[in-house]
């Protein structure tokens, strides 16, 4: 039972990066290879904060967030400042840069990881109660995401992915945009890891390495990009096929290279052969009342 | 106490050091001047000339020429193969040069796994031993490693200078890098071209990861590690500026082990991504001023401007 | 009549082309400026440099006294200034109606406090930023389309929409990038009158066109521009009749 909860929240969480990525890629345009090392910030500032600095979980919790999203901003405001296109250079800096910091410190436990992160709920409700956490921010952050696209603001970023000059001759500024929802969705992505990090109790930088930077990518991709439900089919799919790598009973040295060949391998092939994705997007945005009068079908 | 054998044994040390990372960075470079393509795939080429060598060497115990060749046709047969199934592919869908650019870092991450499978995590040279034995010259220590590399890097330079400077298909390969509308108008054929700017740099990574394979450790992650390098010094050289994005490369090896005077060297794996980070944020256009495109009749082209005019609307 | 938009003395070279040679140009409120020239004249530089799309090498642009000179493009829209484009740029994925309240400046509907706290005044704001796209889109006789998708409509359509997006902001002054190539019938009267109406208002306007009749009809005054500078200045007639003029314009 308690194989399966893990299950479960891994599921959850990668539900959670996917939905954030796909408000950064999908819905905001930005390239950005550095979702994991935001989820990894999340974490590790929260354990630290808990278990070295005696500040109660769900406090830490909410510092862990704070750390992704203003560590987003120090990294998205410089690229931005240029073009779009250094974002993601700068971010492929920013996620090995970080984990070579987080390898070489003390206080983050180095390579080896950080372990004894104190507990949350599960020592006085039980584990079906983090469970529980993990499911309810899930959907808030589906459902967040969701109601930002239909929003007149996901109308103005729908424009500004159209044409941003054109965007910019009817008085709007791009950027700033572009960073608010790039740190957004970064937060997003530390509240998961401040999560991940107060179930499983144990974090090490090889967990949030490039690995994960394809198979969130992946579940965006293959899920479909600015869609709902894209991501979500993506990350249960993408989490479905290592669980049952591992029934194989291979080799760790095997196993991890093999994942990695498998996502990466998926992004490919989904990239070269149907860009869409699985959960296709619509191609007109729509005001919430206009569209229940419309004859086309609206998948969000 | 900073002697004056010590800062001149470093000198050179990064001066031959230097040599791959020239390498590197020209080859990125160049492909990116001809084509607009942030060609990330070359860590991928850089990763299959290596352990092609590797193998050739070690497993199959060829001799060094036959295990050279046989690195250098895979190399080729393999930039073949990404520029014509690949790029080719791409260009014709019209994708935009970010989406090619994570397509590419998907490949090179596809082949560090395949390596990672086949040859395991643990670190590999060429050559069984990377030790090299050294004459003193002054208080200086030259390595018999040194003078080859240095030698092989000005060589391939030259060969391109004049490459590109003398030979047709060199010319034609400039103007299609200036300006390949007009270029395709001038009956120049631009699916060539491209082709021949990537074996170049298929050729200039081979040699590059030859010589780093024969003097440092190589995991299957350390040609993406490499590319950043070359990255770094292409951003700062100047986009558009071979030149440019080779004496950048010198620089930063020279800085990069000169660190070691000032920091440990388990930070210098940082300093690379620092260096990146930097060159985004300070100097977009390059250190020196980028050597101006000059387009006839395309002012139009201006509208957008940002500084990456590579990128800006081409279809590459 | 005052004076709404100064330009001077600007100056911008691509390469070794000149594009802008020392121009000067005053717009004032409620007239009609009919920039007219051969291709490659600069005029849609000229706009290119006004708004900001491009950096001038030398010289100034002042709107309603206020220099813009350090502002942005974006940043110049919203002092006052607005433009379309040759290539009409809509947002494909918008219907029409929301290409123009896209346009506002004005968005409270996407800031969270109103969202959460000050809905009726949000919904009293949206509903006149609707009626107001919709009396635009009436004076054109396009209300019936404002739920379309702007790539199922005829580019005569589209090009109105395109000026009706850029009355959204109310402007001070407005540069109409050819705003007739390729119109036609309908869509063409509706133009001139749309066109003479925002300048009733007060607007500025300024209309690079090929259109001879349009101009004719439409504009106050001409400027005549030749290789980035601009060559003769007075009333549409009298430029159109001068023969060196028409000999610049069709001997290129």
């Amino acid at each position: 039972m308690e194989y399966l909860y893990g299950i479960i929240i891994i599921v959850g969480l990668y539900v959670i990066l996917a939905s954030s990525f796909n408000l950064i890629i999908g819905y905001g345009g930005l390239i950005s290879i550095a979702h994991p090392v935001f989820f990894a910030l999340g974490a590790y500032a929260s354990a630290v904060l808990s278990r070295d600095f005696g500040i109660p979980v769900p406090l830490a919790m909410l510092a862990g967030m704070l750390v992704a999203f203003v560590s987003s901003i120090a990294l998205a405001l410089p690229s931005l400042r240029v073009s779009g296109d250094y974002l993601l250079i700068a971010s492929i800096g920013f996620q090995l840069g970080v984990l070579e910091v987080i390898k070489n410190l003390r206080f983050t436990g180095g390579p080896g990881g950080f372990t004894n992160i104190p507990p949350f709920l599960i020592r006085d409700l039980g584990r079906e109660s983090y469970v529980l956490l993990v499911m309810v921010v899930m959907i808030a952050v589906v459902l967040l995401v969701q109601w930002i696209a239909r929003s007149d603001y996901g109308r103005a970023m729908s424009a500004m992915r159209d044409d941003e000059l054109a965007f910019a001759s009817v008085g709007r500024d791009a950027m700033w945009m572009k960073i608010a929802i790039f740190a957004l969705g970064s937060g997003i992505a530390g509240v998961a890891g401040a999560l991940y990090a107060h179930y499983f109790r144990f974090i090490a930088p090889e967990q949030f390495e490039i690995l994960q930077s394809a198979a969130i990518l992946t579940m965006v991709v293959v899920g479909g990009m600015r869609t709902t439900w894209g991501p979500v089919v993506g990350a249960l799919l993408l989490e479905a096929v290592p669980q049952a790598i591992t029934f194989l009973q291979l080799p760790p040295s095997v196993l991890g290279p093999i994942q990695g060949l498998l996502f990466t391998g998926l992004v490919l092939v989904f990239m070269f052969f149907r860009p869409q994705g699985l959960v296709p997007a619509v191609d007109v945005w729509r005001a919430p009342q206009a569209r229940a009068g419309k004859a086309e079908e609206f998948r969000p | 106490m900073l002697d004056a054998t010590i800062l001149l044994q470093i000198l050179w040390t990064s001066l031959a050091t230097s040599s791959y990372y020239v390498l590197f960075a020209v080859a990125f470079a160049l492909v990116l001047k001809v084509t607009r393509l942030f060609n990330f795939a070359q860590a991928a080429i850089m990763t299959i000339a290596f352990y092609t060598a590797f193998v050739a060497v070690q497993w199959l115990m060829w001799p060094v020429w036959a295990a050279f060749g046989g690195m250098m046709a895979v190399t080729l047969a393999a930039s073949y193969l990404l520029e014509r199934i690949g790029f080719e592919a791409l260009r014709k869908r019209g994708v935009s040069v970010m989406f090619v650019f994570v397509f590419t870092l998907m490949v090179s991450e596809f082949v560090a796994y395949v390596a990672m499978l086949i040859f395991g995590t643990w670190p590999q040279t060429i050559f069984p031993t990377i030790f090299w034995p050294a004459t003193l010259i002054g208080n200086i220590a030259i390595s018999a490693w040194d003078l080859p590399a240095i030698a092989t890097t000005l060589g391939s330079l030259a060969a391109l200078f004049v490459f590109m400077r003398f030979s047709r298909v060199g010319q034609f390969m400039v103007g299609v890098a200036d300006n390949p509308d007009l270029a395709e108008l001038y009956g120049i054929n631009k699916r060539q071209i491209f082709l021949v700017a990537m074996l170049i740099a298929g050729v200039f990574s081979a040699l590059g990861m030859f010589l780093y394979g024969t003097r440092a450790q190589v995991l299957p992650q350390t040609g993406v590690s490499l590319m950043l390098f070359a990255i770094a010094a292409t951003i700062m050289g100047g986009i558009g500026n071979i030149a440019g994005a080779a004496i950048t490369a010198v620089i930063l090896g020279i800085i990069q082990n000169a660190s070691i005077l000032v920091i440990s060297s388990e930070w210098q794996g940082f300093l690379l991504y620092l260096f990146l980070f930097l060159a985004i944020v300070f100097f977009p256009n390059g250190l020196r001023l980028p050597r101006r495109h000059v387009r006839f009749g395309t002012a139009t082209r201006e509208l957008a401007p940002s500084p990456d005019t590579p990128a800006a609307e081409s279809k590459a | 009549m005052s004076v709404v938009l100064t330009v001077n003395g600007l100056q911008k070279s691509f390469g070794g082309i000149v594009v802008a040679r020392d121009v000067n140009l005053t717009l004032h409120r409620g007239r009609i400026v009919g920039l007219i020239g051969p291709n490659g004249a600069g005029k849609t530089s000229l706009f290119n440099l006004i708004t900001g799309v491009v950096k001038p090498d030398a010289g100034a642009v002042v709107l309603d006294g206020e220099s813009l000179n350090t502002l942005k493009f974006h940043q110049r829209i919203r002092r006052g200034l607005s433009r379309t484009w040759q290539n009409i740029r809509l947002f494909p994925s918008l219907p029409v109606i929301d290409n123009l309240l896209v346009a506002t400046h004005d968005y409270p509907g996407e800031r969270l406090v109103n969202i959460l706290f000050r809905r009726t005044r949000l919904r009293a704001h949206n509903k006149a930023a609707r009626d107001k796209a919709m009396d635009v889109l009436g004076k054109m006789g396009l209300a019936g389309v404002a739920d379309d998708r702007v790539v199922d409509l005829p580019y005569g359509q589209q090009k109105l929409i395109g000026v009706a997006r850029a009355l959204m902001g109310d402007a001070k002054c407005l540069l109409l990038d050819e705003p007739m190539a390729g119109v036609e019938g309908q869509s063409y009267a509706a133009m001139q009158r749309v066109v003479r109406e925002v300048a009733e208002h007060g607007v500025a306007v300024c209309v690079v066109e090929h259109n001879v009749a349009f101009i004719r009809d439409l504009c106050d005054e001409g400027v005549f521009m030749f290789s980035g500078a601009i060559m003769a200045r007075g009333s549409v007639a009298e430029l159109i009749r001068d023969p060196q003029l028409t000999e610049l314009y069709f001997g290129h």
